[in-house]
């Protein structure tokens, strides 16, 4: 676990002298940033669209704008984890020096949920903003943040389990979209199918997870999801690179 | 230290190793030789636990490397082919986090830093970020690494490629200061390289070890191959000598030594004579050289022969290979013999 923690801190290193982060949290801020003007826009000039939502509920909700960009922004971030040292033969030095594969991939998620924080760490100003001119329900914002934890524990496990499986970077990106947008299109039955499908669809839909966790209920049946679903990726991943020294 | 009992790895339609066996005492400098292609990585790589083998065993001090990997990475210092390293970090950033990794405890990381900085000759790069290094110092940084935590055992992969002549001459030194307090297998398809650093060298041709023993046993049979031995590989000796006198002189003498097969006149200084002999029968003929000379009054300032090299073994080693090789098998592997073509 020492070596875990040791990678965890150089990936984290490398995330933020490379230009690639700060151009994925520029996207992300100017993208939700927007999003969130419009929003609060609206509510100002129209007193919102009925029913309890608020500004940040909407915003960790039930918009377009919070999923699109992820579904871009995350495969930017997870490319590079395990298929750039496949690349570059720098896992060759890594994996003969004493250390796991186990310690090597939970190193680079917890890089990778650093990352995750970081993206996300900046949104909090919406809130602040918020509560200057509003009653801001912290709850429900602690709640959101929760959310936005649980989403991103599988989201990076995903991409971190494509990129150990993919040759290089693009292949990891590029697989890691494909994941998570299938993933994202099955949650959408939830507005077309009936009955247990759309009950299956609605466990699996990020958008039903966000929008319970947006108004302040902490659902845990979502939380085991994000749980299970990061715990089996990370599984894999480690297999994966088990299985790489047969290759 | 090390012990491989008939490594073996094969990938779809190829056998990259074939039932390779050998061992390493401890203390000793071992050169594992082959062309560019022989299986020499791939055998490191089984050795350091890069790659799994199809079949066969490592030992490394006593204990099966396949089933306790930790135990046996930690006792080897390994440095890859090409050695890869992070380029955004600086120096002592990537040997620290290197350190850290090989369980050098807090404390004692910087301290082991500096020493492997300064073993490896780049103190002087230590704060430059890797990407802005030239090749010769990011393999010194290789070699730095490999040597962290002080392991009992070094694994080299080519480490000499890409390196000046002084730089060469420095990495030699510094694997000959290794020997006899760690045990050290350095690979290579440079003979000099081999001859120049190890007490045994070890030939793998085509995935198969086809020679073994120490550099100067090797050297005498293959000049005894080459001066005495009929068929193959009996290509006559180079003799040079120089001495007082007309090179004429010179060349009507030695023409008629018996087993000289030709004489060339190499300068046509009338004061010194220069000529190239080549002569089959080795000493015997050397000194019938000696004694005709002698006879007809002339001296000698200088005789130099080109001994046979490393490279003439390994000629003979991998060309009598190639000849036992069943016509299948040389079918089946048209890529290894490209690869080790050129790499010869």
């Amino acid at each position: 676990m020492k070596a875990a923690w040791a990678l965890a801190k150089r990936e984290i290193a490398s995330f933020f002298v490379s230009p690639v982060i700060y151009v994925v949290v520029v996207v992300w801020l100017l993208w939700s940033g927007f999003g969130f003007y419009l929003l609060a826009k609206h509510y100002a000039t129209n007193g919102g669209f009925g029913g309890s939502d608020t500004p940040l509920s909407m915003f960790f909700g039930q918009t377009i704008f919070f999923y699109v960009p992820l579904l871009v922004l995350v495969p930017v971030i997870t490319m590079k984890l395990l298929a750039e040292e496949k690349k570059s033969g720098t896992l060759e030095a890594l994996s003969t020096a004493p250390v796991t594969e186990t310690s090597i991939v939970l190193g680079k998620y917890v890089a990778a949920m650093a990352c995750w924080v970081a993206l996300w760490f900046p949104t909090t100003f919406y809130a602040w903003i918020t509560s200057r001119y509003g009653d801001v329900d912290w709850g429900a914002v602690g709640a959101s943040y929760l959310g936005v934890m649980g989403m991103g524990a599988y989201y990076m496990a995903i991409g971190l389990l494509m990129s150990a499986i993919a040759p290089n970077q693009i292949v990891a990106a590029v697989l890691t979209f494909l994941a998570l947008g299938i993933l994202f299109a099955v949650g959408l039955g939830q507005f077309v199918f009936d009955d247990i499908a759309r009950e299956v669809a609605e466990y699996i839909s990020v958008w039903a997870h966000m929008e319970s966790f947006a108004r302040g209920v902490v659902d845990s049946r979502y939380l085991v999801y994000d749980a299970s679903v990061a715990a089996l990726a990370l599984f894999l991943a480690v297999r994966v690179l088990a299985a790489r020294r047969l290759s | 230290m090390i012990q491989v009992e008939q490594l073996t790895k094969r990938y779809v339609g190829t056998t990259v190793v074939d039932g390779v066996s050998f061992s390493l005492e401890e203390g000793e400098i071992v050169g594992f030789l082959g062309p560019n292609g022989a299986g020499k990585s791939t055998t490191l790589r089984m050795i350091t636990g890069f790659v799994a083998p199809t079949a066969g065993g490592v030992l490394v001090g006593g204990q099966d490397a396949l089933a306790h990997p930790l135990e046996a990475r930690r006792q080897i210092g390994y440095m890859p082919e090409g050695v890869p390293l992070y380029p955004e970090m600086r120096v002592r950033e990537y040997l620290s986090h290197r350190a850290e990794l090989k369980g050098v405890g807090r404390g004692d990381r910087g301290k082991e830093v500096d020493r492997v900085l300064e073993r490896a000759g780049v103190t002087d790069a230590r704060d430059r970020i890797i990407r802005q290094l030239s090749k010769g110092y990011r393999q010194r940084v290789g070699l730095a690494d490999a040597l962290l935590g002080d392991p009992p055992i070094l694994i080299l992969d080519e480490p000499t490629s890409g390196l000046d002549p002084n730089q060469i001459r420095q990495v030699r030194g510094l694997i000959r200061d290794l020997a006899g307090s760690k045990t050290v297998l350095v690979s290579t398809h440079i003979l000099p390289e081999v001859e120049a650093t190890c007490g045994r060298v070890i030939i793998i041709h085509r995935g198969k070890k086809v020679g073994e023993g120490d550099p100067k046993t090797l050297l005498s049979q293959a000049t005894q191959a080459a001066a005495t031995g009929p068929g193959k590989g009996s290509a006559p000796e180079t003799i040079m000598l120089r001495g007082p006198g007309s090179t004429d002189a010179f060349v009507r003498v030695l023409e008629n030594v018996p087993d000289v097969v030709g004489v060339e006149s190499k300068a046509s200084d009338q004061n010194e004579a220069l000529v190239q002999v080549y002569a089959r029968g080795g000493d015997r003929t050397v000194d019938a050289m000696f004694a005709a000379l002698v006879k007809a009054g002339l001296s000698l300032r200088e005789l130099r022969r080109t001994a046979a090299s490393l490279e003439d073994v390994f000629t003979q080693l991998t060309k009598e290979d190639v000849a036992a090789a069943s016509p299948e098998e040389t079918a089946s592997e048209p890529e290894e013999e490209g690869k080790s073509e050129d790499g010869s």
